[in-house]
């Protein structure tokens, strides 16, 4: 467990870093989301964040995934600066260095699984062929190998994560951004999920999870936890059972 | 992103919603269907009306007095053409024949006990009688009591007219003139090409002893038998050339000094009909085309409508696709693709069905079916292109979709 208001020069090398970053919202009045934040990711990194509903984590899982710009500071996601790439760049960016995997799934209704998986791979310019194979080998890895064309209306909640987890894999992500993968499944499922998160872990990816539940933190090697709109403190698990 | 992708995915939505997007390319169907109909319509009685006139008036220059004003229908064809006058237009260069045409109004034509009022007979010359349009018989003699009758005529009897037959006919004086039918014509030479179209019944009478109108001619200072119309048939080569002569001798004629001031005497060729007969029949048909045309706009419309609710309605996945690379101008394109492709398949589907209609329309004309080709392709573009524009709104709103509301979105 260590103090932090910001690394002064964080890890170039890491897959993720936050460089003093503030993000604003004019709605009425000013509304400071995030306020002068630094944080790294190190390559194949396994790190959760925790935090009360509107302390800011999410506008950190939106910054880092490319959703959003901040209003000052820098975010690099793999050498991408995502703070000043304008909307196509950072369409792409999130189209091949980001992975992610949502509380309530998102996946496309009228497309089957093997679809859904290889819609990344679509933006991306792979041909159909390419895509299919892919996404039908991620799938298997997951346990899917028997559902690829199913719609996800035909699937349990557990299986439409692990879709949307096959999904975020597809692009071989730089980075994992899954914002509460467990909570809209139920206990037993959600171990399931997070026991592929620590495979994923193991096979060397990079992984930033975003929950508010403290056991679903613990599979991480480390918690930050964030309250209006700053860092208060990150938590080293270190060489945890599952690290 | 891969435009058959986008494809797909529109094709998956329009399926998910096959109500409305059948109600949608109704709308669409409807328009292009309306058009298309219109327009083969138009096309179909141009091509008709112009066959007739082409075949029947090649080579022929009417000419005949029309007065300026408004009201002076039946001044048109006052009996000023004399015999001086047809005389001198036969000398003309160029010139091949030339037909005077008078009316006869005669109050029956009785054969037997059957009686028909109200006939017509057109005084001319044995030259009007061309030989190709002799079904029966042969042409009347001049001098003598005989006439010739047209296939309408011929059948307007119990007991069909034919070479031989006697008819009586009773002039509106109580005169009556026992007369010989001499042949059976399917049309003359020299008629206005604007007559055909009637099919009315007809007789052809010679001139000497039927045709009775006479003026004194002013050239020649004796009474001559004078006509509303003449017919000139020209060397077809030569019908420029020959009808501005014959401009320029109608303003030294008899019949210049013997109509009105406000009388214009003109000659026109064949081909100046069916400029002038086309011209009208296109305006009717883009007139009533743009009354297609505006179903259209009402089908393009609800394109937009239906495109604007599934934006709406497909935030959520707007926002997944952007959250997977999906930049602006490829959520752009799959909405545009399937507003494109509800305009498609209106055109598609629209097409038959106004060529349908359009011919069901030429059957009940009773007019030949033609083709309007040059409608029917922009029908189609014009389908497809009312669904492109009618989703750019929509699809521009889809692109602008802010992705981290649109995941949050229920």
């Amino acid at each position: 467990m260590s103090e932090t208001a910001g690394t002064p020069t964080p890890d170039p090398d890491a897959t993720v870093v936050v460089d003093d970053v503030t993000k604003q919202y004019a709605v009425g009045t000013t509304v400071t989301a995030l306020d002068g934040v630094s944080l790294s990711l190190p390559r194949g990194s396994y790190t959760a964040i925790m935090g009360p509903s509107g302390s800011g984590k999410s506008t950190l899982l939106n910054l880092v995934g490319g959703l959003d710009t901040p209003s000052a500071g820098r975010v690099t996601v793999d050498g991408h600066d995502v703070s000043t790439a304008d909307e196509a760049e950072r369409a792409a960016i999130r189209g091949t260095e980001i992975g992610f995997v949502f509380q309530t799934f998102n996946l496309m209704p009228r497309l089957t699984a093997v679809e859904n998986v290889a819609l990344p791979l679509v933006f991306d310019g792979w041909s159909r062929a390419d895509r299919r194979q892919r996404a039908r080998e991620l799938l298997e890895s997951v346990g899917l190998g028997d559902r690829l064309d199913h719609v996800p209306s035909e699937l349990s909640g557990g299986q439409r994560q692990r879709v949307a987890i096959a999904r975020a894999l597809a692009p071989d992500p730089a980075l994992i951004l899954a914002d509460e993968p467990t909570g809209n499944v139920d206990t037993e499922t959600g171990a399931t999920i997070l026991d592929i998160f620590e495979d994923l872990h193991a096979a060397g990816n990079t992984i930033l999870l975003v929950t508010h539940e403290r056991h679903v933190a613990e599979h991480a090697d480390r918690i930050v936890h964030v309250q209006d709109g700053h860092i208060r403190r990150i938590e080293e698990l270190g060489e945890d059972t599952d690290g | 992103m891969d435009s058959r992708e986008s494809l797909r995915i529109a094709v998956r939505s329009i399926r998910a919603h096959k109500l409305r997007s059948a109600l949608t390319v109704i709308g669409v169907v409807i328009g292009i269907a309306s058009v298309i109909t219109f327009a083969t319509f138009g096309a179909s009685v141009q091509s008709e009306i112009v066959g007739d006139i082409g075949d029947s008036s090649a080579g022929n220059i009417y000419v005949f007095g029309t007065p300026e004003d408004e009201e002076g229908f039946e001044r048109a064809f006052q009996p000023v053409f004399t015999e001086s006058d047809v005389d001198a237009l036969r000398e003309i260069e160029g010139v091949e024949a030339v037909l005077p045409r008078g009316i006869v109004q005669v109050g029956s034509v009785r054969q037997g006990n059957e009686t028909l009022a109200r006939q017509q007979v057109t005084a001319t010359t044995p030259a009007s009688i061309a030989p190709d349009s002799i079904v029966s018989g042969r042409p009347f003699t001049p001098g003598e009591q005989e006439v010739v009758v047209n296939e309408r005529m011929a059948e307007s009897f119990s007991q069909n007219l034919t070479a031989g037959s006697t008819l009586t006919l009773v002039l509106p004086d109580g005169e009556e003139r026992e007369v010989t039918v001499t042949g059976v014509v399917n049309g003359t030479r020299g008629e206005l090409p604007v007559s055909g179209f009637a099919r009315q019944s007809r007789l052809y009478a010679p001139v000497d002893p039927f045709y009775e109108s006479v003026v004194e001619s002013p050239s020649a200072g004796v009474r001559q038998r004078a006509y509303p119309q003449v017919t000139v048939v020209a060397d077809p080569r030569q019908i420029p050339e020959t009808k501005a002569a014959i401009e320029a001798f109608l303003a030294e004629s008899d019949a210049r000094q013997l109509s009105g001031a406000d009388t214009e005497l003109v000659a026109r060729s064949g081909s100046d009909f069916v400029d002038s007969v086309s011209d009208v029949i296109d305006q009717i048909t883009r007139f009533v085309t743009g009354i297609g045309v505006i179903s259209l706009v009402v089908g393009a419309i609800g394109i937009a409508n239906v495109m604007l609710v599934s934006v709406t309605e497909r935030t959520r996945e707007i926002g997944i696709m952007k959250a997977v690379g999906a930049r602006n101008r490829d959520v752009m394109g799959v909405f545009l693709i399937e507003a494109g492709l509800l305009g498609t398949l209106g055109s598609v589907l629209g097409v038959p069905l106004g060529l349908i209609v359009g011919f069901g329309a030429t059957r009940y004309a009773e007019v030949g079916f033609a083709l309007a080709l040059d409608w029917m392709a922009l029908a189609v573009v014009v389908g497809i292109l009312v669904g492109i524009v009618a989703g750019l709104y929509p699809a521009w709103r889809a692109a602008r979709v802010d992705p981290i509301d649109a995941l949050r979105h229920e």
